[in-house]
């Protein structure tokens, strides 16, 4: 209660600053990129030299201790950097630190093949439940309090891994006193067993990194195709130019997005970006008027991005991502502005995607589409579905372009909720961190083969219009009227939280947490269809890492 | 400034009225001490020690920490109740404050050179006066790495004053929460994964009761945690424990249990007896000094327990979150508090709300000590 944070918002102010900050570089640099890049390169290890050495010393082989030793995503090396400057003392100007974590994420960042499995930390998806970590203890002894992400998206040889536990306890006695950690014998553990397994698993030398090193890495200026899904709201698409812009640290961009909604409504955004280790795209900009960051991966040979982009301010509204270049030679399908019809009915959907000015358009058995427009970047069609026309999955086809992810349905057979657990945080209310939303979806979904809703071949139809309620998860949250106290569900699936706080018209004048069961209603003909979720929504985080 | 011949510095005219009571009240107890009544001593963020007179309802003097830090950790009481050993400074020092004149008589910091050293949680005075004991966990801030090393038990002379330096350092096992000297002084006990008596002089264990080890029967290893000493009215070191039924599903109304765990600083027994099907989280616990089978325990909720017979006796709700509790000399009144900036007290008859003392500003709590002394 009333506790002070140390400095909550900081962290997204720094990532902001550090690791999206080809913003700050604008300008008319005529210099050529290539050699702006090794001065940035020579400018790092100057840096490093100087800042870095009196603490990090010459080892036998002339690498530095630790720093030479470990290897890290962009977000994870301006953490280290926040570290060194709040813990340590180091003097580092903003643009200083921009310059090092440009220098160590592209001398010793991750593979595009070593972040991948992790890519939803660096996104800052809201939702997401980790996989258990099989090996050793790695799941209670790291993931009960990081996610596995921040583990596995580092690389450290066994004793570099053991001078970080070391940091671990030195930093945070307490550890071993946590409801986290005093199950088992911590530190005993941690400093013998678990080194041991993180060596063999995250090794400093792997052959994905040494092969992408030595790779050529993409420049990803162009035209691109752009499609996307923005949770609650719905799908979007249409086009993105991405024109080099030199920087005095490397490689930057600029990105200028016209996109439509759904319905046809324009969707514009500008940014900037850096990309980092050659394949990391951090931006920043906005996208239809609001402040916005991006966090992509280009694919090795740069004909690809993915990723999300997000609320500068609300790290948890945002949507993906995915870009082809456009003008290539293949047709590919990105994305819909509708994922289903249902038969007997007539929709206008528009498919965004890369070579889609040639090619018949199809929508699979019992759908016909009449082509009302049609360019390279999209094209959209007067899909109808024969009354008949059998329920189920669809391939979408233009020319050779194929992609799933449609369907055709005659009545729902149920509802799931999306996502089916997550969470939301209190906040505001006077105090220093925001409120942390949670939006949900209703999707319809069909029983597919086995006529049995809740298995692994039902068919996903789509987000549908619903109507929105909450319940107390359990007798507990019964009793504490979690419902009354915990927050706000709105007409769009979006649960706002209440404020921050002791509440002294609660029980124990507790703060307004809640453990919710989150009711999305469908009307589907004369059906009406509920599916649920799950929804905890808890206290502010008060620490909020670029990785949590 | 002059000081008084009893210690007691005169205080400026402003601030002496409010303390005026106490300082007679301190002035004739030093003369009368079958007068002694019961004080609470608590610590407020950032660097407050608060002496609180328990039956007036009304905070008696607020002494400030000097030296740094965010909030006051554990309070140690001398035996004859005029010096407080508080842990202050981001766990890093401890100051040993007049509890009359408010002046600090006492001070260890306690890293070192390149030591950094925290203490944690357990600390507890010689029954003598003479040697204070700190639990602590050192890490070697060596260039470019930390290095973790083994915890200890640091022993402080008190006489030595501002600046003390530890006299003996005692291996001591890790995770130790609590340290409470056995009423002869022979045994120095200490809570962590097991409760392990130590001796004092060389730290040897010399006896270990099982508690994580225990070896009950279709039982978890218990969980507990507890870094509230609260054993001083009864000589009863006290702490919940939580342990799962392995042989019943999760589901079955008494998969988990709830239970007090009792070391008697007099005689050494320990005893451990579950008491209800969980049904609630509990922080702290203390034993009553007068009913020596009654227990009180605290979080959102004021239980007692009936600990010879294993039973919840009566629960009640709090206004909010406690962290600690304790308990008058008489038996007759719980006092709960930590965690916000008021001390509430209940009748240990009815668990009924009879009175509360607030902290003026309504500084926190937080995980300070309650401790009771006799004045």
């Amino acid at each position: 209660m009333g506790q002070k944070p140390r400095g909550p918002g900081r962290w997204p102010g720094l990532l902001l600053g550090a690791v999206a900050g080809g913003v700050v570089f604008g300008g008319a640099l005529t210099v050529a990129q290539d050699a702006l890049a090794d001065d940035g390169r020579m400018q790092g290890r100057a840096l490093v030299e100087e800042r870095c050495s009196a603490c990090h010393q010459k080892e036998a082989d002339g690498s530095l201790h630790r720093i030479d030793h470990v290897r890290k995503t962009p977000e994870g090396w301006t953490m280290t950097l926040f570290r060194m400057r709040q813990f340590h003392g180091v003097a580092l100007s903003d643009e200083e630190q921009r310059t090092l974590v440009r220098y160590f994420a592209d001398r010793q960042g991750l593979a595009p093949e070593e972040a991948a499995p992790y890519r939803y930390v660096l996104e800052r998806r809201p939702s997401v439940v980790e996989e258990p970590v099989t090996d050793g203890d790695l799941t209670v002894m790291c993931a009960r309090c990081h996610s596995v992400a921040r583990v596995g998206l580092q690389r450290r040889d066994e004793d570099e891994w053991r001078r970080l536990v070391n940091f671990h306890l030195g930093q945070w006695p307490t550890i071993e006193y946590s409801a986290q950690g005093r199950d088992r014998k911590w530190w005993e553990i941690a400093s013998t067993e678990i080194p041991q397994t993180l060596g063999g698993k995250f090794p400093f030398r792997t052959d994905a990194w040494t092969s992408w090193q030595a790779a050529p890495k993409p420049d990803l200026s162009g035209r691109w195709a752009v499609a996307g899904h923005r949770a609650g709201i719905g799908s979007y698409g249409g086009t993105a130019t991405v024109t080099k812009e030199a920087t005095k640290d490397g490689d930057g961009y600029r990105i200028a997005y016209d996109l439509t909604d759904s319905a046809g409504k324009p969707l514009k955004g500008e940014g900037r970006s850096t990309v980092f280790t050659g394949y990391e795209w951090r931006g920043t900009g906005t996208l239809d008027g609001k402040p916005v960051r991006e966090v992509f991966a280009a694919s090795r040979d740069g004909s690809r991005l993915d990723g999300r982009w997000f609320l500068t301010q609300q790290d948890e509204v945002g949507g993906s991502l995915h870009a082809v270049r456009a003008g290539g030679a293949d047709s590919t399908i990105l994305g819909t502005s509708q994922s289903f019809l249902k038969a007997g009915s007539t929709a206008r959907i528009t498919l965004w995607g890369s070579g889609l000015d040639r090619g018949e358009v199809g929508f699979g058995p019992g759908v016909s589409a009449k082509i009302l427009s049609r360019g390279p970047t999209s094209v959209t069609v007067e899909a109808t579905a024969a009354a008949d026309a059998v329920p189920g999955a669809r391939s979408l086809t233009v020319g050779g372009a194929k992609s799933a992810g449609f369907a055709v349905y005659a009545t729902l057979d149920s509802i799931r909720v999306e996502p089916d657990f997550t969470i939301a945080r209190v906040g505001g209310n006077g105090g220093p961190v925001p409120p942390m939303t949670a939006q949900f979806e209703a999707v319809g979904y069909l029983n597919g083969p086995d006529s049995k809703p809740g298995t692994a071949d039902d068919v996903r139809v789509g987000p549908m219009p619903a109507s929105w309620s909450v319940e107390p998860f359990n007798d507990a949250a019964a009793q504490m009227e979690d419902v009354k106290f915990a927050g706000a569900m709105g007409s769009n699936g979006l649960f706002t939280p209440a404020g921050a706080g002791p509440n002294p018209q609660r029980q124990f004048g507790t703060n307004n947490i809640g453990d919710l069961k989150v009711v999305g209603t469908v009307i589907d003909g004369s059906a009406t269809l509920t599916g649920t979720g799950r929804l905890i929504s808890t206290v502010q985080r008060w620490n909020d890492p670029p990785i949590h | 400034m002059k000081t008084h011949a009893n210690g007691v510095r005169p205080m400026r005219i402003r601030r002496s009225i409010s303390h005026l009571g106490g300082l007679l009240a301190a002035l004739l107890l030093a003369a009368s001490p079958a007068a002694a009544k019961d004080y609470l001593l608590t610590g407020a963020k950032p660097d407050k020690l608060v002496l609180v007179d328990a039956a007036a309802r009304k905070v008696e003097r607020v002494l400030t920490i000097p030296g740094g830090g965010v909030a006051p950790g554990t309070i140690v009481p001398s035996s004859d109740g005029r010096i407080a050993y508080v842990v202050s400074n981001h766990m890093g020092s401890v100051s040993g404050i007049d509890l009359d004149s408010g002046k600090q008589v006492f001070r260890a910091d306690f890293s070192t050179g390149d030591l950094r050293v925290r203490s944690l949680f357990g600390m507890d005075v010689s029954p003598d006066g003479k040697e204070l004991y700190v639990f602590q966990a050192p890490v070697r801030m060596l260039p470019g790495e930390y290095r973790v090393e083994d915890t200890r038990i640091a022993v402080y002379s008190t006489a030595d004053g501002v600046g003390a330096k530890p006299v003996r350092l005692l291996p001591a096992p890790r995770r130790v929460a609590v340290l409470a000297f056995s009423r002869d002084g022979g045994t120095l006990w200490a809570l962590g994964w097991d409760l392990y008596g130590l001796d004092p002089k060389t730290g040897a264990v010399k006896e270990t009761h099982k508690v994580l080890n225990w070896s009950r029967a279709n039982h978890s290893p218990p969980d507990v945690l507890d870094i509230w000493p609260q054993f001083e009215q009864a000589a009863t070191l006290s702490t919940p424990y939580f342990t799962a039924r392995t042989d019943l599903a999760a589901t079955d109304p008494g998969a988990f249990r709830t239970g007090l765990m009792t070391l008697d600083l007099a005689t050494g027994r320990m005893d451990m007896r579950d008491f209800e099907d969980t049904s609630a989280v509990i922080f702290s616990s203390v034993v009553s000094p007068v009913k020596r089978t009654e227990a009180y325990s605290v979080y959102t909720q004021l239980t007692k327990i009936d600990t010879d017979g294993g039973k919840l006796v009566k629960r009640v709700d709090l206004p909010h979150t406690y962290y600690s509790i304790n308990v008058s000399s008489d038996g007759k009144e719980v006092y709960v508090g930590g965690t916000a900036c008021d001390i509430g007290v209940y009748g240990t008859d009815t668990l009924d709300r009879v009175g509360q003392v607030e902290i003026a500003g309504c500084p926190d709590q937080g995980i300070a000590s309650l401790r009771v002394i006799r004045r």
